[in-house]
Protein backbone atom coordinates (compact mmCIF):
# COMPACT_ATOMS: atom_id res chain seq x y z
CA UNK A 1 0.00 0.00 0.00
CA UNK A 2 1.26 3.25 -1.04
CA UNK A 3 2.47 5.72 1.94
CA UNK A 4 0.90 9.07 1.90
CA UNK A 5 2.21 10.62 5.42
CA UNK A 6 5.39 9.31 7.24
CA UNK A 7 6.13 10.63 10.73
CA UNK A 8 9.05 9.65 11.70
CA UNK A 9 10.71 10.39 15.65
CA UNK A 10 7.91 13.38 15.97
CA UNK A 11 8.33 15.04 19.41
CA UNK A 12 7.10 18.36 20.60
CA UNK A 13 8.53 20.09 24.20
CA UNK A 14 7.18 23.41 25.44
CA UNK A 15 9.32 25.15 28.09
CA UNK A 16 12.45 24.16 26.97
CA UNK A 17 11.51 20.20 27.38
CA UNK A 18 9.64 20.61 30.66
CA UNK A 19 6.43 19.52 28.73
CA UNK A 20 6.74 16.85 26.56
CA UNK A 21 3.24 17.01 24.55
CA UNK A 22 4.51 14.91 21.85
CA UNK A 23 7.56 12.27 22.95
CA UNK A 24 8.73 10.38 19.79
CA UNK A 25 6.04 9.15 17.51
CA UNK A 26 6.42 6.91 14.66
CA UNK A 27 3.36 6.35 12.19
CA UNK A 28 2.58 5.54 8.56
CA UNK A 29 -0.97 6.91 6.98
CA UNK A 30 -1.53 4.94 4.00
CA UNK A 31 -3.93 5.79 0.94
CA UNK A 32 -7.79 5.56 2.10
CA UNK A 33 -6.64 4.82 5.73
CA UNK A 34 -9.40 6.08 8.04
CA UNK A 35 -6.80 6.37 11.15
CA UNK A 36 -8.69 7.15 14.26
CA UNK A 37 -6.67 8.56 16.94
CA UNK A 38 -8.13 8.13 20.40
CA UNK A 39 -6.72 8.74 24.22
CA UNK A 40 -7.36 10.95 27.33
CA UNK A 41 -7.41 14.10 27.48
CA UNK A 42 -3.67 15.62 27.31
CA UNK A 43 -2.52 12.40 25.43
CA UNK A 44 -0.96 14.94 23.22
CA UNK A 45 -3.82 13.57 20.31
CA UNK A 46 -4.89 16.96 19.08
CA UNK A 47 -0.90 18.15 19.21
CA UNK A 48 0.05 14.82 16.68
CA UNK A 49 -2.82 15.80 14.46
CA UNK A 50 -1.91 18.91 14.42
CA UNK A 51 1.83 18.71 13.14
CA UNK A 52 0.98 16.74 10.11
CA UNK A 53 0.13 19.80 8.55
CA UNK A 54 2.68 22.09 10.77
CA UNK A 55 -0.45 24.38 12.41
CA UNK A 56 2.23 22.80 15.18
CA UNK A 57 6.06 23.22 14.60
CA UNK A 58 7.59 19.65 15.55
CA UNK A 59 10.68 20.37 17.87
CA UNK A 60 12.08 17.22 16.39
CA UNK A 61 11.59 14.60 13.88
CA UNK A 62 9.96 14.52 10.49
CA UNK A 63 6.52 14.94 8.43
CA UNK A 64 7.22 13.12 5.07
CA UNK A 65 3.97 13.78 3.13
CA UNK A 66 3.83 12.47 -0.65
CA UNK A 67 7.67 12.14 -0.59
CA UNK A 68 8.60 15.33 0.80
CA UNK A 69 10.04 16.25 4.21
CA UNK A 70 7.34 19.20 5.13
CA UNK A 71 9.13 19.90 8.13
CA UNK A 72 12.32 21.23 6.02
CA UNK A 73 13.50 25.04 5.77
CA UNK A 74 13.08 25.31 2.11
CA UNK A 75 9.80 23.27 1.63
CA UNK A 76 6.29 25.42 -0.02
CA UNK A 77 4.43 24.44 3.38
CA UNK A 78 1.59 26.26 1.88
CA UNK A 79 1.72 23.81 -1.53
CA UNK A 80 1.24 21.02 0.50
CA UNK A 81 -1.32 22.08 3.13
CA UNK A 82 -3.63 22.39 0.11
CA UNK A 83 -3.96 18.72 -0.12
CA UNK A 84 -4.71 17.96 3.50
CA UNK A 85 -7.78 18.97 4.60
CA UNK A 86 -8.55 20.27 8.16
CA UNK A 87 -11.56 20.31 10.32
CA UNK A 88 -11.63 21.84 13.29
CA UNK A 89 -13.23 21.54 17.01
CA UNK A 90 -14.79 24.92 16.30
CA UNK A 91 -15.13 25.04 12.69
CA UNK A 92 -13.68 28.47 12.41
CA UNK A 93 -15.56 28.97 9.13
CA UNK A 94 -14.82 32.75 8.08
CA UNK A 95 -17.55 35.05 9.96
CA UNK A 96 -17.44 37.57 7.84
CA UNK A 97 -17.97 35.94 4.47
CA UNK A 98 -20.94 33.95 3.09
CA UNK A 99 -21.32 30.09 2.99
CA UNK A 100 -20.57 30.10 -0.56
CA UNK A 101 -17.60 32.74 0.02
CA UNK A 102 -16.43 30.56 2.53
CA UNK A 103 -15.96 27.06 -0.02
CA UNK A 104 -14.65 29.63 -2.65
CA UNK A 105 -12.35 31.57 -1.36
CA UNK A 106 -9.30 29.14 -1.02
CA UNK A 107 -9.71 27.74 -4.75
CA UNK A 108 -9.98 31.10 -6.03
CA UNK A 109 -7.44 33.04 -4.31
CA UNK A 110 -4.95 29.93 -3.78
CA UNK A 111 -5.71 27.51 -6.39
CA UNK A 112 -6.81 30.53 -8.65
CA UNK A 113 -9.48 28.04 -10.16
CA UNK A 114 -11.94 29.90 -12.12
CA UNK A 115 -14.79 31.98 -10.18
CA UNK A 116 -17.39 29.79 -12.38
CA UNK A 117 -15.99 26.47 -11.63
CA UNK A 118 -15.06 26.91 -8.19
CA UNK A 119 -19.05 27.88 -7.22
CA UNK A 120 -20.11 25.08 -9.17
CA UNK A 121 -18.27 22.77 -7.70
CA UNK A 122 -18.98 24.14 -3.98
CA UNK A 123 -22.67 24.18 -4.84
CA UNK A 124 -22.33 20.23 -5.55
CA UNK A 125 -20.56 19.27 -2.85
CA UNK A 126 -22.48 21.60 -0.39
CA UNK A 127 -25.84 19.84 -2.22
CA UNK A 128 -24.41 16.10 -0.92
CA UNK A 129 -24.39 17.26 2.54
CA UNK A 130 -27.76 19.07 2.41
CA UNK A 131 -26.93 22.12 2.69
CA UNK A 132 -27.34 23.74 -0.65
CA UNK A 133 -30.29 26.25 0.61
CA UNK A 134 -28.03 28.33 3.04
CA UNK A 135 -25.41 28.67 0.12
CA UNK A 136 -25.99 32.74 0.49
CA UNK A 137 -25.99 32.44 4.75
CA UNK A 138 -23.36 33.72 6.90
CA UNK A 139 -21.72 31.41 9.60
CA UNK A 140 -23.86 33.10 12.42
CA UNK A 141 -27.34 31.80 10.90
CA UNK A 142 -26.24 27.72 11.11
CA UNK A 143 -26.57 25.61 13.68
CA UNK A 144 -23.45 23.62 14.81
CA UNK A 145 -24.13 20.58 12.78
CA UNK A 146 -24.56 22.57 9.78
CA UNK A 147 -21.27 24.53 10.39
CA UNK A 148 -19.49 21.43 10.91
CA UNK A 149 -20.52 20.05 7.70
CA UNK A 150 -20.00 23.31 5.86
CA UNK A 151 -15.79 23.31 7.35
CA UNK A 152 -15.93 19.62 5.62
CA UNK A 153 -17.18 20.66 2.20
CA UNK A 154 -14.49 23.82 2.50
CA UNK A 155 -11.95 21.43 3.18
CA UNK A 156 -13.29 19.33 0.29
CA UNK A 157 -13.02 22.24 -2.38
CA UNK A 158 -9.41 22.22 -2.09
CA UNK A 159 -9.32 18.27 -2.96
CA UNK A 160 -7.26 17.24 -0.34
CA UNK A 161 -5.31 13.86 -0.73
CA UNK A 162 -6.21 13.54 2.69
CA UNK A 163 -8.40 15.29 5.71
CA UNK A 164 -7.40 15.95 9.09
CA UNK A 165 -10.64 16.01 11.88
CA UNK A 166 -9.58 17.71 15.21
CA UNK A 167 -12.45 16.24 17.32
CA UNK A 168 -15.00 17.11 15.03
CA UNK A 169 -18.18 16.48 16.94
CA UNK A 170 -16.90 17.56 20.48
CA UNK A 171 -18.13 21.17 20.35
CA UNK A 172 -21.35 19.71 19.13
CA UNK A 173 -25.08 19.81 20.86
CA UNK A 174 -25.26 15.60 21.07
CA UNK A 175 -28.35 16.05 18.47
CA UNK A 176 -26.21 16.93 15.74
CA UNK A 177 -23.18 14.52 16.34
CA UNK A 178 -24.98 12.08 13.54
CA UNK A 179 -25.23 14.66 11.04
CA UNK A 180 -21.67 15.12 10.97
CA UNK A 181 -20.93 11.71 11.47
CA UNK A 182 -22.90 10.71 8.65
CA UNK A 183 -21.25 12.83 6.43
CA UNK A 184 -17.72 11.37 7.44
CA UNK A 185 -18.80 8.24 7.24
CA UNK A 186 -19.79 8.90 3.65
CA UNK A 187 -16.44 10.27 3.03
CA UNK A 188 -14.76 7.25 4.42
CA UNK A 189 -16.78 5.00 2.14
CA UNK A 190 -15.38 7.27 -0.49
CA UNK A 191 -11.89 6.03 -0.35
CA UNK A 192 -10.92 9.69 1.30
CA UNK A 193 -7.69 8.84 3.29
CA UNK A 194 -8.64 10.28 6.86
CA UNK A 195 -6.78 11.24 10.46
CA UNK A 196 -9.45 12.04 12.92
CA UNK A 197 -9.03 12.48 16.39
CA UNK A 198 -12.17 11.55 18.47
CA UNK A 199 -13.94 11.05 21.04
CA UNK A 200 -16.61 8.83 19.42
CA UNK A 201 -15.65 5.11 19.74
CA UNK A 202 -18.94 4.43 17.95
CA UNK A 203 -17.23 5.69 14.99
CA UNK A 204 -14.04 4.32 15.37
CA UNK A 205 -14.84 0.99 16.19
CA UNK A 206 -18.05 1.43 12.99
CA UNK A 207 -15.46 3.57 10.40
CA UNK A 208 -12.02 3.35 11.14
CA UNK A 209 -9.80 1.14 9.42
CA UNK A 210 -7.07 1.53 12.17
CA UNK A 211 -7.38 2.83 15.87
CA UNK A 212 -4.23 4.31 17.41
CA UNK A 213 -4.37 4.58 20.75
CA UNK A 214 -1.95 7.47 22.76
CA UNK A 215 -1.40 8.21 26.28
CA UNK A 216 1.52 10.79 27.57
CA UNK A 217 2.40 12.05 23.92
CA UNK A 218 3.22 8.29 23.21
CA UNK A 219 1.52 5.81 21.00
CA UNK A 220 0.79 2.87 22.89
CA UNK A 221 -1.35 0.43 20.97
CA UNK A 222 -2.36 0.43 17.60
CA UNK A 223 -4.82 -2.01 15.56
CA UNK A 224 -7.85 -2.54 14.37
CA UNK A 225 -10.70 -1.62 16.14
CA UNK A 226 -11.42 -5.22 16.75
CA UNK A 227 -8.05 -5.56 18.06
CA UNK A 228 -8.46 -2.41 20.11
CA UNK A 229 -11.98 -2.89 21.54
CA UNK A 230 -12.46 -5.96 21.73
CA UNK A 231 -8.64 -7.37 22.52
CA UNK A 232 -6.79 -4.48 24.04
CA UNK A 233 -3.57 -5.72 25.46
CA UNK A 234 -2.29 -2.70 27.51
CA UNK A 235 -3.11 -2.07 30.83
CA UNK A 236 -3.87 1.92 29.77
CA UNK A 237 -5.78 0.98 27.09
CA UNK A 238 -7.93 -1.51 28.89
CA UNK A 239 -8.44 1.20 31.75
CA UNK A 240 -9.00 3.89 29.41
CA UNK A 241 -11.54 1.66 27.55
CA UNK A 242 -13.81 1.14 30.87
CA UNK A 243 -14.00 4.81 31.34
CA UNK A 244 -15.23 5.62 27.91
CA UNK A 245 -17.32 2.51 26.55
CA UNK B 1 -19.15 90.16 30.24
CA UNK B 2 -22.13 89.72 28.96
CA UNK B 3 -23.41 88.08 25.67
CA UNK B 4 -25.57 90.54 23.89
CA UNK B 5 -27.21 90.18 20.35
CA UNK B 6 -25.44 93.47 19.44
CA UNK B 7 -22.01 91.09 19.32
CA UNK B 8 -23.35 88.16 18.05
CA UNK B 9 -24.37 90.52 14.89
CA UNK B 10 -20.76 91.83 14.86
CA UNK B 11 -19.30 88.82 14.89
CA UNK B 12 -21.11 87.37 12.44
CA UNK B 13 -19.38 89.91 9.76
CA UNK B 14 -16.57 87.76 9.94
CA UNK B 15 -18.54 84.85 8.59
CA UNK B 16 -15.52 83.68 6.03
CA UNK B 17 -13.05 83.78 8.36
CA UNK B 18 -14.95 81.36 11.14
CA UNK B 19 -16.18 79.15 7.66
CA UNK B 20 -12.14 79.07 6.76
CA UNK B 21 -11.39 78.42 10.14
CA UNK B 22 -13.86 75.25 9.88
CA UNK B 23 -12.04 73.89 6.44
CA UNK B 24 -8.88 73.92 7.73
CA UNK B 25 -9.84 71.99 10.98
CA UNK B 26 -11.55 69.39 8.68
CA UNK B 27 -8.95 69.18 5.84
CA UNK B 28 -6.07 68.99 9.15
CA UNK B 29 -8.20 66.24 10.85
CA UNK B 30 -9.27 64.20 7.54
CA UNK B 31 -5.66 64.37 6.35
CA UNK B 32 -3.88 63.27 10.20
CA UNK B 33 -6.39 60.43 10.28
CA UNK B 34 -5.67 59.39 6.35
CA UNK B 35 -1.81 59.52 7.00
CA UNK B 36 -1.93 58.82 11.19
CA UNK B 37 -3.93 55.43 10.38
CA UNK B 38 -1.46 54.19 7.53
CA UNK B 39 1.17 55.33 10.32
CA UNK B 40 -0.40 53.33 12.78
CA UNK B 41 -0.62 50.29 10.31
CA UNK B 42 3.03 50.13 10.38
CA UNK B 43 3.16 50.36 13.47
CA UNK B 44 0.95 48.04 14.60
CA UNK B 45 2.84 45.67 12.66
CA UNK B 46 5.83 46.36 14.37
CA UNK B 47 4.32 45.49 17.59
CA UNK B 48 3.41 41.82 16.65
CA UNK B 49 6.62 41.39 14.90
CA UNK B 50 8.75 38.07 16.29
CA UNK B 51 11.70 40.31 15.88
CA UNK B 52 12.76 41.63 19.25
CA UNK B 53 14.00 45.06 18.03
CA UNK B 54 10.63 46.27 15.94
CA UNK B 55 8.66 45.54 19.22
CA UNK B 56 10.87 47.29 21.27
CA UNK B 57 11.39 50.49 19.03
CA UNK B 58 7.42 50.70 17.97
CA UNK B 59 6.90 49.90 22.26
CA UNK B 60 9.08 53.06 22.72
CA UNK B 61 7.46 55.03 20.64
CA UNK B 62 3.99 54.76 21.66
CA UNK B 63 5.06 55.37 24.78
CA UNK B 64 6.34 58.53 23.85
CA UNK B 65 3.58 59.52 22.51
CA UNK B 66 1.31 58.82 25.08
CA UNK B 67 3.77 60.68 27.54
CA UNK B 68 4.47 63.73 26.31
CA UNK B 69 1.74 66.25 25.45
CA UNK B 70 0.46 66.90 22.09
CA UNK B 71 1.28 70.31 22.46
CA UNK B 72 5.15 69.79 22.50
CA UNK B 73 5.07 67.19 19.89
CA UNK B 74 3.11 70.26 17.72
CA UNK B 75 6.33 72.54 18.84
CA UNK B 76 9.11 69.99 18.73
CA UNK B 77 7.75 69.08 14.84
CA UNK B 78 7.31 72.42 13.72
CA UNK B 79 10.27 74.65 15.46
CA UNK B 80 12.67 71.28 15.96
CA UNK B 81 12.18 69.36 12.68
CA UNK B 82 10.87 71.87 10.36
CA UNK B 83 13.86 74.07 11.37
CA UNK B 84 15.87 72.14 9.33
CA UNK B 85 13.45 71.68 7.12
CA UNK B 86 12.80 74.34 5.05
CA UNK B 87 9.05 73.84 2.63
CA UNK B 88 8.17 75.77 0.05
CA UNK B 89 6.31 78.56 0.61
CA UNK B 90 2.55 78.94 -0.94
CA UNK B 91 -1.15 78.97 -0.59
CA UNK B 92 -3.83 77.00 -1.25
CA UNK B 93 -7.21 77.18 -1.92
CA UNK B 94 -6.17 80.96 -1.35
CA UNK B 95 -6.24 80.65 2.19
CA UNK B 96 -4.05 77.78 3.57
CA UNK B 97 -0.07 78.53 4.35
CA UNK B 98 1.27 75.19 3.12
CA UNK B 99 4.51 75.98 5.48
CA UNK B 100 2.10 75.73 8.69
CA UNK B 101 -0.13 73.14 7.53
CA UNK B 102 2.03 70.24 6.37
CA UNK B 103 4.18 70.09 9.58
CA UNK B 104 0.97 70.31 11.35
CA UNK B 105 -0.68 67.44 9.64
CA UNK B 106 2.33 65.86 10.02
CA UNK B 107 2.75 65.98 13.74
CA UNK B 108 -0.89 65.01 14.65
CA UNK B 109 -0.63 62.30 12.29
CA UNK B 110 2.41 61.15 14.28
CA UNK B 111 0.62 61.22 17.58
CA UNK B 112 -2.32 59.89 16.21
CA UNK B 113 -0.80 57.08 14.61
CA UNK B 114 1.14 56.17 17.77
CA UNK B 115 -2.28 56.43 19.95
CA UNK B 116 -4.10 53.98 17.57
CA UNK B 117 -1.44 51.18 16.53
CA UNK B 118 -1.94 50.32 20.06
CA UNK B 119 -5.98 49.77 19.29
CA UNK B 120 -5.01 48.08 15.69
CA UNK B 121 -2.78 45.76 18.01
CA UNK B 122 -5.51 44.95 20.45
CA UNK B 123 -7.50 44.52 17.31
CA UNK B 124 -5.92 42.11 15.42
CA UNK B 125 -5.26 40.17 18.21
CA UNK B 126 -8.46 39.60 19.48
CA UNK B 127 -9.55 37.96 15.69
CA UNK B 128 -9.79 34.23 17.34
CA UNK B 129 -6.50 32.57 16.50
CA UNK B 130 -8.76 29.58 14.49
CA UNK B 131 -9.62 31.95 12.20
CA UNK B 132 -5.95 31.95 11.15
CA UNK B 133 -5.74 27.97 11.37
CA UNK B 134 -8.12 27.80 9.55
CA UNK B 135 -6.60 30.00 6.91
CA UNK B 136 -3.46 28.63 6.98
CA UNK B 137 -4.50 25.04 6.81
CA UNK B 138 -6.25 25.67 3.17
CA UNK B 139 -2.73 26.72 2.28
CA UNK B 140 -3.09 30.20 2.53
CA UNK B 141 0.32 32.60 2.77
CA UNK B 142 0.55 34.42 5.65
CA UNK B 143 -0.15 38.20 3.81
CA UNK B 144 -3.64 36.39 2.14
CA UNK B 145 -4.79 35.36 5.53
CA UNK B 146 -3.73 38.95 7.25
CA UNK B 147 -5.67 40.51 4.52
CA UNK B 148 -8.69 38.90 3.60
CA UNK B 149 -9.15 36.79 6.96
CA UNK B 150 -8.15 38.43 9.51
CA UNK B 151 -8.34 42.29 8.82
CA UNK B 152 -11.73 42.55 7.49
CA UNK B 153 -12.34 40.71 11.33
CA UNK B 154 -9.87 43.36 13.15
CA UNK B 155 -11.93 46.21 11.59
CA UNK B 156 -15.14 45.41 13.55
CA UNK B 157 -12.89 45.81 16.76
CA UNK B 158 -10.98 48.58 16.41
CA UNK B 159 -13.57 50.57 14.29
CA UNK B 160 -15.00 52.39 17.21
CA UNK B 161 -11.94 53.63 18.71
CA UNK B 162 -10.94 55.06 15.47
CA UNK B 163 -13.88 56.73 14.85
CA UNK B 164 -13.15 58.18 18.77
CA UNK B 165 -9.94 58.81 17.21
CA UNK B 166 -11.39 60.99 14.12
CA UNK B 167 -13.38 62.74 16.67
CA UNK B 168 -10.57 63.35 19.29
CA UNK B 169 -8.56 64.64 16.18
CA UNK B 170 -10.76 67.34 15.32
CA UNK B 171 -10.63 68.55 18.86
CA UNK B 172 -6.93 68.66 19.47
CA UNK B 173 -6.20 69.95 16.33
CA UNK B 174 -7.08 73.49 17.78
CA UNK B 175 -3.40 73.03 19.24
CA UNK B 176 -2.21 73.99 16.23
CA UNK B 177 -3.27 77.56 16.15
CA UNK B 178 0.13 77.98 18.26
CA UNK B 179 2.54 77.45 15.33
CA UNK B 180 -0.09 79.63 12.86
CA UNK B 181 -2.57 77.15 11.20
CA UNK B 182 -5.47 79.25 10.17
CA UNK B 183 -8.29 76.74 11.78
CA UNK B 184 -10.87 77.34 13.92
CA UNK B 185 -9.11 78.46 16.85
CA UNK B 186 -6.86 80.91 15.33
CA UNK B 187 -9.73 82.49 13.29
CA UNK B 188 -11.20 82.95 17.12
CA UNK B 189 -7.97 84.79 18.14
CA UNK B 190 -7.98 87.41 14.97
CA UNK B 191 -11.94 87.66 15.68
CA UNK B 192 -11.29 88.25 19.11
CA UNK B 193 -8.27 90.61 18.50
CA UNK B 194 -10.09 93.00 15.59
CA UNK B 195 -13.55 93.40 17.65
CA UNK B 196 -12.36 93.03 20.97
CA UNK B 197 -15.32 90.70 21.80
CA UNK B 198 -13.84 87.57 23.96
CA UNK B 199 -16.96 85.47 24.28
CA UNK B 200 -18.90 85.20 21.00
CA UNK B 201 -16.29 83.89 19.06
CA UNK B 202 -15.85 81.25 21.67
CA UNK B 203 -19.37 80.14 21.20
CA UNK B 204 -19.40 80.50 17.85
CA UNK B 205 -16.13 77.87 17.93
CA UNK B 206 -18.13 75.66 20.21
CA UNK B 207 -20.77 75.56 17.87
CA UNK B 208 -18.23 74.64 14.73
CA UNK B 209 -16.46 72.36 17.01
CA UNK B 210 -19.67 70.41 17.97
CA UNK B 211 -21.41 70.35 14.57
CA UNK B 212 -18.27 68.27 13.58
CA UNK B 213 -17.73 65.54 16.05
CA UNK B 214 -21.40 65.16 17.10
CA UNK B 215 -22.22 64.12 13.00
CA UNK B 216 -18.86 62.28 12.76
CA UNK B 217 -19.52 60.04 15.82
CA UNK B 218 -22.81 59.20 14.29
CA UNK B 219 -22.45 58.28 11.33
CA UNK B 220 -19.61 55.91 12.02
CA UNK B 221 -22.06 54.50 14.52
CA UNK B 222 -24.00 53.51 11.67
CA UNK B 223 -21.54 52.11 9.80
CA UNK B 224 -20.10 49.43 12.60
CA UNK B 225 -23.72 48.65 13.29
CA UNK B 226 -23.87 47.86 9.29
CA UNK B 227 -20.86 45.83 9.72
CA UNK B 228 -22.34 43.35 12.14
CA UNK B 229 -25.11 42.52 9.87
CA UNK B 230 -23.05 38.69 9.47
CA UNK B 231 -23.29 38.52 13.37
CA UNK B 232 -27.33 38.35 13.06
CA UNK B 233 -28.64 35.44 13.50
Amino acid sequence: MEKIIEVKGLKKHYNKGKIRALDGIDIDVYRKDVMVVIGPSGSGKSTFLRSLNLLEIPSEGQIIFEGTDITAQKVDLNLHRQKMGMVFQHFNLFPHKTILENLTIAPIKVKKIDPGLAEEKAKALLDRVGLLDRVGAYPAQLSGGQKQRVAIVRALCMEPEVMLFDEPTSALDPEMVGEVLDVMRSLARGGMTMVTVTHEMGFAREVGSRVIFMDGGRIVEQGTPDEIFNHPKSDRLKDFLSKVL
Amino acid sequence: MSISMEHMNKIFTYGTLFRQGLIVTVLLSAFTVIIGFFIAMFLAFMLLSKNRLLRLVAGAYVQFVRCTPMLVQVFLVYYAVFGFISLPKFQFLGFIQFERFFPAVVALSLNSGGYMSDVIRGGIEGVDIGQTEAARSLGMPGWMTMKEIVLPQAVKNILPAVANEFVTIIKESSVCYTIGVQDIMFNVKAVQSASFIIVEPLLVATCLYFCLCFPTSKIIGYFERRMRESDKR
